[in-house]
Formats: C-alpha cells, structure tokens, sequence
C-alpha cells in the first residue's frame, strides 16, 4: 500500500509555476530518491508535502489523511519528519537539546524524551558530542543532527533534503550507511541528493523533476538511461552528440 | 531512605543551601535593616526583579521582545483598584481578575501580532501599550465610573488588614514582594525543566526549525505571552496598594516597560536566575542614584543604566548571570571540597 501519494499537484507562485501537476506514489518501506537541476521544484515539493505552503490544486495522501490543509507541526504529528537543505540547528543550544526537542513530539515527560532523544544520538552517532553546542558542529555533524532531531519525532517517512551535501568522501559513505539503517527501521525515505553515485545506489525508485514537472520514474538504471533526464542535466547537444557518436 | 532523611540530603549539598542561605537572608533582612528608606529600595528591588523575571518568560525564553509589558502592569492595578474602590472587593480577588484581563489584553495583542518577527513585534508592542495608555490618560469616567484621567486614581485607605491588602508597615509589602518574586524564580524553573521550557527556546532559536518538529509555534508564544502577562498584571495591584495612587504614565509607560528589559537584558534573558541578578545589582545602585543626584539631574539614574549597559555588552554580552552562576558554582565547589577535607581530618 502506498503510504504517501501525491496526485496532480500544483504549486504557484504568483505567475510561476513552481510545481505542476505532479503524480508520485511512495510505498511503505521504500526508498525514493528525488533528482533535478537547481530550481525545479524539489524543495518546494517537500514544503508542499510538509505544509509549509498551501497547495492550488491536487491531492496529498498519506497514510490515508490528506494533507493538503495541513500545518507544518501537525504533520510532523501524523508521522511525518523532514531535514531542511540548509542546516538549522538551534545553534544556542546543545546536541542533546535539540534533539529532545523533536522528542518532545511524542512524550510529555522531560526524562522519558531524555531518554528517546540519547537512543536517537547512540544510533546516529552523534552520542559523543551530545554537550557540544549546536552552532558549533561541523557541517557533517550539522547534517547529522538535523536528522537526529527529525528521528526523534519517530517519523514514519522521512524526507531528506540534500543531507549529504558538501560532505567529503568518507562522510558521505557514512551517511549513506546510515541512510540504509534508517530504511531498515521500517521508516520509509523520499530523498533529496545531487551526488548521483549515492542516489543511484540507495533508491528502490527515483523521480526526475525538471521545471516543476515530472520528467522520468523508474528504478534507477531506467532513469540513468532516459534521454529526457539526460537532457535536463546536460542540455540539447550533449544528446545530439551522443546519438550522433552511436 | 525516609523523606526526612532525604531533605536533609538535599540541604546538605552546599549548591542547595548557598540559595537557601541567601533566601533566609532576604527573609532576615527586615528584622535587621528597619530603616524604612532601605526596605523601600529592597521592594523596589524585589518588584523589578519580579517584573524583569515575566518578561523574560516572553522575551527571554520565547524570544518575542516586548516592549510594552507596562500596559498589564497598568491593567491589573486599575482593574484592583477599581473593584476594591467602587465594590469593596478585596484586591486579592481584584488581582486574579485583573490577571486575568491582561491574559485577555495579551492574547489580543499576541493573536495577530506574533505573524512579525524580531523589531516589527517589538515595535507593535509598544503601540499597544502607548496606544492604551494614552487612552486611559485622556478618559475621566467610563460610563459612571470614574478613572481619573491623567490625574490618576487615589486608593481609599481603609484600615491595616489583610483582607484589604493595606498595612501599617512596608515590612508587610516587603514579604508580599518576596513571596511573589520567589513563586515566579520557582515557576520559571519549571519552565526551564519542561516541554514548554524547550519549546519556547526552540520557537526562539529558529521558528521554521521548530515547526517541522512539530511545534505549534503560535499556541507555545500565545501561552508564554499569557503566563508573563498574568504575572506582570499582579504586581500591578502590588504596586496600587503599596503607593495607595496610580497614575497612567507612571504605572502604564514606556519607561517602565524599557526598564524591565534592560534589567532582563544586562541580568541574562532566557536564564532563570538572570532577571532576578539584574535587579539587584541596577535597581539599587539606580535608587541611590536618584537619590543623590535627584532634584538636580533627573534621569541621571537612565545615563547611569546605559553606561552599566554598554559595560555589560562589551564584557558579558550573555548577561551578569554567566559570571554570577561561574561564582556561585565555584564555591559551591570550595564548600563541598572543605566538607570532605573536614570529613577526612576526623
């Protein structure tokens, strides 16, 4: 069953279309990886997706609900957990703080969120720096805590957006290692990367949006292969050429 | 082990009984300073370290700077003052309902004004504590009942009673101050220690950040907004009845509300204790200013703040407490340490 399903969604800005009549169907447990160049509408699709905006028309169902009214808090509430692009720590405030806010999603009781949000940093790894203020971590650790702090809300889908980057090498694999444990909890992921060797390897599925529309679907070998795909990325020639040179 | 046993656990641990020991020695200092003129600074010192401690709940903890807290002071002593005038209600029940009204004051305010962020909710604080003071100054009677105007509003005085909130001696307010300043320091640590407490400061920290984890930052601001405006509008009706007179720009302006902040601001917003340090390195210093200097340079004491101020920035941009917590903590440890050393010898 698809635990969350978008359907001829559209977002306008003013005169922009920022997205348009999007279709996609995640299933429970999948990972889906969401590709396009710089401005076609990825995050505005997560903002959508989380209710940051309202949308004009379409549908967003998830789990059944839809969430087209929704506010931002209440659909972390309904089980969904987001990262943002750029990391926004609470930089005033310690690890472990920060990640007990996202736990405080769940429990009232200020020892019980203690406790969820130390699980949380034992299996992101982030348990040693646990008194290092926010502000103060590296970028990789930042990356890090943002999906600390949105595990603690014990999301069933978890969207990621760009967590791996401006990483260096044996960061990203580290990520991507956690990436896969995440999954294995049974926690759903729609992810949001540039590093093509990383969503290639992770996704069950990839989505290609270009312009706010959606260009290719398919499992990740299709979609490499797609001359519309690859005519977003590299633009007109470079498929001119290519077919020429076979 | 016994709950006797465990009290004096926890008294016997030197960071619990250096608070304890400063606590008795604000609840002696009556019985040894009878100098009406001292105990009257100590109000003043207990009363704005009150005031400056509501709104730190707001500005300090939730992050929304208000500057305009006056305008529940000046509620909750009309509000007391009028029911106790006309009705013969007893201030007590006249502060809860006055409280009261300024949580109503405050969600209206708080309702579409906490859209803005940083300087445009500070400056829409202002205008409604302007705004209302400026109405109350210029309105002799609403309907038959009189409230004075600009002229202001005297307190009947009865008689030394309680019921009456009026005494014959400020020893009296000096203890009402002292519970009431002690009740918020314990309600803030509370606050501190909850969800709440965490809330507030993520709303501050970063309002996109908080809502995606699930934070309705609206509700989280409207509920520190109305527990600061509860609390501020209380010592609105202490302050009517210690002084038996209110009058709108004394007890509703602006020079009020900045002092609470700046109070705040140099003791350390968003700590517990800060408010309550501020308070009582400035506002005695302020008061012997004044009284030194008073009839020749008014506002002397205002250059005065903002020099400590800039001192402050430039040394301690985190607010006095840091240093204050660095001291108290240091001898805690000096205690502890001797104790053992004692323990040791033996």
């Amino acid at each position: 069953m698809a635990i969350l399903k978008i359907e001829n969604l559209t977002k306008r800005f003013g005169g922009l279309t920022a997205i348009k009549a999007f279709d996609l169907e995640i299933e429970q447990g999948q990972i889906v990886g969401l590709i396009g160049p710089n401005g076609a509408g990825k995050t505005t699709l997560f903002n959508a997706i989380t209710g940051v905006y309202p949308c004009e028309d379409g549908e967003i169902v998830f789990s059944g609900q839809s969430l087209k009214r929704i506010k931002p808090h209440l659909a972390c509430e309904l089980g969904i957990g987001r990262t943002f692009q750029v990391a926004k720590p609470f930089g005033g405030s310690t690890v472990l703080y920060n990640v007990m806010v996202g736990s405080f999603c769940r429990v009232n009781d200020r020892r019980k969120a203690e406790r969820k949000a130390s699980e949380v940093l034992e299996f992101v790894g982030l348990w040693p720096k646990r008194n290092t203020l926010g502000k103060s971590l590296t970028i990789a650790d930042r990356k890090r805590l943002e999906v600390a702090r949105a595990l603690a809300t014990e999301p069933q889908l978890l969207l990621l957006d760009e967590v791996m980057a401006g990483l260096n090498p044996k960061e990203t694999e580290e990520a991507i290692a956690l990436v896969r444990e995440i999954s294995r909890k049974g926690i759903t992921l729609l992810i949001i990367e540039h590093v093509m060797q990383v969503i290639m390897s992770l996704s069950d599925k990839i989505a290609v949006i270009h312009h706010g529309e959606k260009i290719a679907e398919g499992v990740p070998a299709e979609v490499a292969q797609d001359e519309k795909v690859i005519k977003a990325y590299l633009g007109d020639e470079y498929v001119f050429s290519s077919s020429e040179g076979n | 082990m016994n709950g006797l046993g465990r009290t004096w656990c926890w008294i016997a641990s030197p960071k619990h009984y250096i608070g304890l020991f400063l606590v008795l020695l604000l609840l002696a200092f009556p019985l040894v300073v009878t100098s009406s003129f001292y105990i009257q600074i100590m109000i003043m010192v207990l009363f704005f370290a009150y005031l400056s401690s509501c709104w730190n709940i707001i500005s300090g903890y939730a992050g929304q700077l208000s500057i305009g807290q006056a305008v529940f002071l000046m509620v909750g002593a009309y509000t007391s003052s009028l029911l106790f005038s006309n009705l013969g209600l007893s201030p007590w029940i006249g502060m809860l309902i006055g409280g009261l009204l300024a949580v109503v004051l405050g969600l209206l305010i708080g309702y579409p004004t906490f859209r803005l962020r940083g300087a445009y909710f500070a400056i829409a604080t202002i205008v409604w504590a302007e705004g209302l003071r400026k109405i109350v100054e210029n309105t002799e009677y609403i309907g038959g009942l009189k409230i004075g105007g600009a002229e202001g509003l005297t307190i009947p005085l009865i008689h030394h009673s309680l019921a009456n909130y009026q005494f014959v001696n400020k020893t009296y307010y000096y203890y009402i101050m002292l519970g009431l300043m002690l009740l918020i320091i314990y309600l803030t640590y509370r606050i501190d220690r909850s969800k709440l407490g965490y809330y507030l400061s993520a709303v501050r920290e970063d309002e996109d950040a908080a809502r995606a984890l699930g934070v309705d930052v609206r509700k989280y601001k409207l509920m520190a907004m109305a527990i600061s405006a509860f609390f501020t509008a209380l010592a609105g009706t202490f302050y009517a009845q210690l002084l038996l007179y209110i009058e709108p720009v004394d007890i509703g302006g602006i020079a009020l509300s900045i002092e609470m902040l700046l109070i705040g601001v140099i003791g350390g917003r968003g700590t517990i204790i800060g408010p309550i340090v501020g308070a009582f390195l400035l506002v005695p210093c302020k008061e012997l200013v004044r009284t030194y200097t008073g009839t020749t340079y008014i506002g002397a004491h205002l250059v005065f703040y903002g020099a400590i101020m800039v001192a402050v920035i430039l040394f301690f941009p985190q607010g006095l407490e840091r240093p204050f917590r660095r001291c108290y903590l240091g001898l805690a440890r000096w205690l502890g340490q001797t104790e053992r050393a004692e323990d040791e010898g033996r």
